[in-house]
């Protein structure tokens, strides 16, 4: 079954072939029906004649791959319904970024080149942002390594009650960053909040967590390393109890100590596991939109302004929609360069495991 | 002194009793195996002896001291495992040195003895590899090099050989004995497969269901299995059993009924007619007559399998099978019938109990 | 040491089930905070220092669904009811559709590699793990274009592709992991492509299909950003009407909203405690199994 598509010696159609199946020339001829259209039709006609043009080239590529499989036929609905709703509107806004276009405007899109580009990589404003998120990213992944590594070795033992507890530890990860965002706006809230309160007793005046940049900073990752170190732990527990028990027994036997132990036979298993939850988590820190704008909206000022957020305020409240593209492309990279990672080293572990 | 020894030893798993009131010695520089079908308990008292598991009761006896309350590390044991348990993340150098961490060598000596070891156990040039590039005979010779490179209370060796092709078995075989032979120690080896247990051991015991059956030197284990299992489980092809009652004796020649006919043999053992009893008698032990006489037994050919210098004849007697290895000059076709004929001081009597009588 | 012990014996005592129950209870505590404070009164919520002991009462509960009014001051309609169908509604059916055509594309890539497989799997899990807000924008003009935004059609169509991803990465690793043993025999008795589906493969993975809905509901059920941009008044989803019932600073209802919250965590408790075997591969879109 499975080898009728791979080993599928159908010579490659030359691009400029009259063919149903030659999706290379259908590409190409939507690649330039969509500038086209862009440049010289108003946004809305622009807009259906480059759907049109897209679902060309995918049925293009469903005749295509048309074999004596019947695996094109399964995947091409949900293909074909990523193309509309995430590939297509991910190629337009590519479109858009290299024109000046408003959405709250009604003048035409113009071609403007790389320049929106250019205002986005010059931008301090942008680098500021970056750095911020940056920081957010550091703060928030080491200290859910660590929390997450300590639940681990709490958790990888077998105790009554473990599930039980295990629920209640897990539980935070499930909940929605609305919640999450809630709960902790709570906590930190100047007069009634527990957190105000239990420093009050210490200190004896009212304490404002989120009036300082640094204190609005630690809201933020105390949140979010809350939310996700189960996450973390839940890989490492994968990794612990891989590790076959005769390989503790040839240790005891062989008189190791429990550093040589840790060092020797359990970090390998869970070296990978390690690796990719950090992956994982970077990539999930670094699209940190929902907590932020929820716990301290970016502020005081924009000191916890994430990129994320500021892509939004730059769509959504600047209006400035031809550079949030550009920007959203600049992170695009970022993301795809970070998962593909992520999926090397998963593949890895699998061929391993 | 490297001596084991197991006093009233037990081990419980809830319910179900693995280990059931032992008693075993081990003097230093023997090599007894642990013989048994699987699920015997053989593997349950070894890993008592690391202390690996803690016994339910009974005492575990290292070189004169009693040890129950000792962890593994503190006894001073080496084991081998039937996995190996070979640390993957560690090259075959490292791997072979792990165990002399816990003492306080230099690093030079501790080359030194990895080695020695490794020139021991031809390991040489795999030194640099990971236990993952290695071949199962390599494996099987680190984790036996991470055994001996100690100098130890007692060797144990879980399985060592189970893991290994037919024709790998018999060259380690041979290589284990000699290893061990030079090292003097009290050492225990468990084991499913009769023929590593034979060729290995100083003496064997076969346990079953948690109760050693008999502890015995291996010559003596073949020849004087002391019940019915034993005498079943050692030897292949496995011994013929044969129910029988017996008759009035006639001149000094025991008479037995054995269902389908009669026969007379001349036997020591002091038997009471009307008895029902057990002929016990290895499939080598017959041999082919052309006359049939009282001390014979009829039987037609069932099955013919060759196996290379001898052939084994299956051959049916009314509702019993009788197994007869002849020399594979001999040929025979099936359905034929033949007269055999086995010498009584190569026969073993089981009593009702299904032990052995002694003559 | 006690690492050591646990090797030996192979199980830990009721001790560490006292520090992990210590621990556990840190860690819960601040859900634990939000259902108490859901059932405390307005004053006991707003009570300097925090009452740990208070009369319960479930006022909260029923003005989430219910006009309320607080004497003195205007009648307050929450629109719960609404929300809470929404969320429900929308989840519900493109959860429902992403099931159905993810499946079939999971069997798809699984069974029947097309050139590129590995290629086309990478940028499907590319859709799910890019930030949202890169997506956002162009899906916001598209529907604005279409005439798509605060429908139901659209949010629906929009979730069930933010669905797809998961659910193939999630479905795939479930049929990567099948014996092919047994669909070959049942191709040998006889049996069509379209049988070897529906008879053998399918029923080995209903644990899979059910875990799949279960993390596809509470994916889409906690979404925000979307539900934020692309619903209307009238399709409102839960997580947004609590973020703009926290929007306006004066006067939040932290009894209410702890109320909201409390209703939306008892099903992601129960999951939670149920699909355990399956978190791991839940969490990381299938993309770790063990």
């Amino acid at each position: 079954m499975a080898e009728t598509a791979l080993n599928d010696t159908r010579a490659p159609l030359g691009i400029t072939e009259l063919r149903a199946g030659n999706w290379r020339l259908a590409l190409l001829v939507a690649v330039i029906v969509m500038t086209v259209s862009i440049i010289a039709l108003p946004g809305e006609i622009s807009f259906w004649v480059s759907l049109a043009a897209v679902l060309f080239v995918g049925l293009s590529i469903v005749i295509n791959a048309w074999g004596n499989s019947p695996g094109p036929l399964l995947v091409a609905p949900a293909l074909a319904l990523l193309v509309v709703m995430n590939i297509f509107p991910l190629m337009w806004s590519f479109g858009l970024s290299f024109f000046k276009f408003r959405v709250n405007r009604l003048a035409p899109p113009k071609f403007t080149g790389l320049s929106n580009y250019e205002k986005i990589l010059t931008d301090p404003t942008v680098w500021d942002r970056l750095q911020t998120t940056a920081i957010v990213v550091v703060l928030t992944v080491t200290t859910q390594m660590v929390v997450g590594f300590l639940l681990a070795l709490l958790f990888e033992r077998e105790f009554p009650l473990r599930r039980v507890l295990l629920m209640l530890v897990l539980t935070p990860m499930m909940l929605s960053f609305v919640a999450v965002g809630a709960f902790f706006r709570f906590y930190y809230e100047p007069t009634f909040g527990l957190l105000s309160q239990a420093v009050r007793v210490f200190t004896g005046e009212v304490f404002i967590l989120q009036a300082t940049p640094a204190g609005a900073m630690a809201g933020i990752v105390i949140a979010d390393a809350w939310m996700w170190s189960p996450f973390v732990m839940l890989l490492v527990v994968a990794g612990l109890v891989s590790v076959p028990k005769y390989l503790y027994e040839a240790a005891e036997i062989d008189r190791a100590s429990w550093w040589r132990k840790f060092r020797t036979i359990t970090f390998p298993y869970i070296r990978s596991l390690l690796l990719l939850a950090l992956l994982f988590r970077t990539i999930e820190a670094f699209k940190l939109f929902d907590i932020v704008f929820l716990i301290t909206d970016g502020g005081p000022g924009t000191s916890t302004e994430t990129i994320a957020v500021y892509v939004y305020r730059l769509g959504f409240q600047a209006f400035r929609t031809s550079q949030a593209s550009a920007l959203s492309y600049i992170l695009l990279f970022v993301v795809i360069v970070l998962t593909n990672l992520y999926l090397y080293f998963a593949r890895q572990r699998d061929a391993q495991v | 002194m490297s001596t084991i020894a197991l006093h009233n030893l037990t081990k419980r798993f809830g319910t179900l009793t693995a280990v059931d009131d032992i008693d075993l010695e081990v003097s230093a520089g023997e090599v007894l195996c642990l013989l048994g079908p699987s699920g015997c308990g053989k593997t349950t008292t070894l890993r008592m002896v690391a202390g690996l598991e803690t016994a339910t009761a009974g005492d575990v006896v290292i070189g004169g001291e009693r040890v129950n309350h000792l962890t593994a590390a503190q006894r001073n044991v080496a084991m081998a495992f039937q996995f190996y348990a070979l640390y993957p993340s560690l090259t075959v150098a490292d791997n072979l040195a792990y165990p002399l961490h816990a003492e306080p060598i230099a690093e030079a000596e501790r080359d030194r003895r990895v080695a020695q070891v490794a020139e021991v156990l031809e390991l040489t040039h795999v030194l640099r590899r990971l236990p993952g590039q290695l071949a199962e005979g390599e494996k099987q010779r680190v984790s036996v090099g991470r055994a001996i490179i100690r100098d130890p209370n007692c060797f144990l060796f879980d399985e060592p050989l189970s893991r290994l092709d037919v024709q790998l078995r018999e060259t380690m075989r041979g290589q284990i004995k000699e290893v061990l032979s030079n090292l003097k120690k009290a050492t225990v080896i468990v084991t499913h497969d009769q023929f590593e247990a034979l060729t290995m051991a100083d003496r064997i015991a076969v346990m079953r269901d948690g109760v050693i059956e008999q502890v015995a030197s291996p010559h003596d284990i073949f020849a004087k299995p002391s019940n019915i299992f034993v005498a079943s489980f050692i030897g292949t092809p496995q011994m013929n059993l044969i129910p029988a009652t017996i008759l009035e004796p006639t001149q000094g020649v025991s008479n037995f009924d054995i269902g389908s006919q009669h026969i007379a043999i001349a036997l020591k053992h002091r038997l009471r007619p009307g008895d029902r009893i057990t002929l016990g008698i290895r499939p080598r032990s017959f041999e082919l007559v052309a006359q049939q006489g009282p001390e014979t037994i009829l039987a037609d050919v069932d099955l013919i399998e060759p196996m290379g210098a001898e052939t084994l004849f299956h051959l049916a007697m009314q509702d019993h099978e009788l197994r007869v290895v002849v020399d594979r000059a001999r040929r025979a076709s099936v359905g034929e019938r033949l007269a055999v004929r086995f010498r009584p001081e190569h026969t073993h009597i089981f009593d009702a109990n299904q032990q052995l009588m002694q003559p | 040491m006690a690492w050591r012990k646990r090797r030996e014996i192979g199980k830990a005592g009721w001790g560490w089930t006292g520090f992990a129950g210590i621990i556990s209870f840190i860690y819960f505590f601040p859900v634990l905070w939000i259902i108490l404070t859901a059932f405390k009164s307005n004053a006991d919520v707003l009570s300097v220092p925090p009452k740990f002991l208070f009369t319960p009462t479930l006022e909260n509960f029923v003005s989430v669904f219910r006009r309320s009014y607080i004497p003195g001051q205007a009648a307050v309609d929450t629109g719960f009811d609404l929300f809470f169908f929404n969320s429900i509604y929308i989840a519900g059916t493109s959860v429902a559709l992403a099931l159905v055509i993810g499946t079939l594309a999971a069997y798809g890539f699984s069974r029947y590699p097309l050139r590129g497989n590995d290629t086309y799997m990478f940028i499907i899990l590319t859709t799910r793990m890019l930030p949202p807000i890169i997506v956002i924008i162009p899906i916001f003009l598209m529907f604005r274009l279409a005439g798509l935004s605060g429908t139901y059609t659209g949010i629906i169509a929009l979730y069930t592709a933010f669905n797809l991803p998961f659910t193939i990465w999630m479905m795939k690793s479930f049929f990567d992991e099948l014996a092919p043993d047994i669909e070959d025999a049942g191709r040998l008795d006889g049996s069509s492509e379209r049988r070897v589906f529906f008879k053998i493969c399918l029923p080995q993975v209903r644990a899979g299909l059910a875990a799949t809905a279960v993390f596809g509901l509470i994916l889409t059920w906690n979404e925000f950003l979307f539900a934020l941009l692309l619903t209307g008044i009238d399709t409102r989803t839960i997580p947004v009407a609590m973020a703009q019932t926290i929007g306006g600073d004066i006067g939040v209802r932290w009894g209410l909203l702890a109320a909201i919250e409390t209703l939306f965590l008892i099903p992601v408790i129960v999951v939670v405690f149920a699909l355990q075997k399956h978190l791991l591969r839940g969490v990381t879109f299938g993309t770790i199994k063990r």
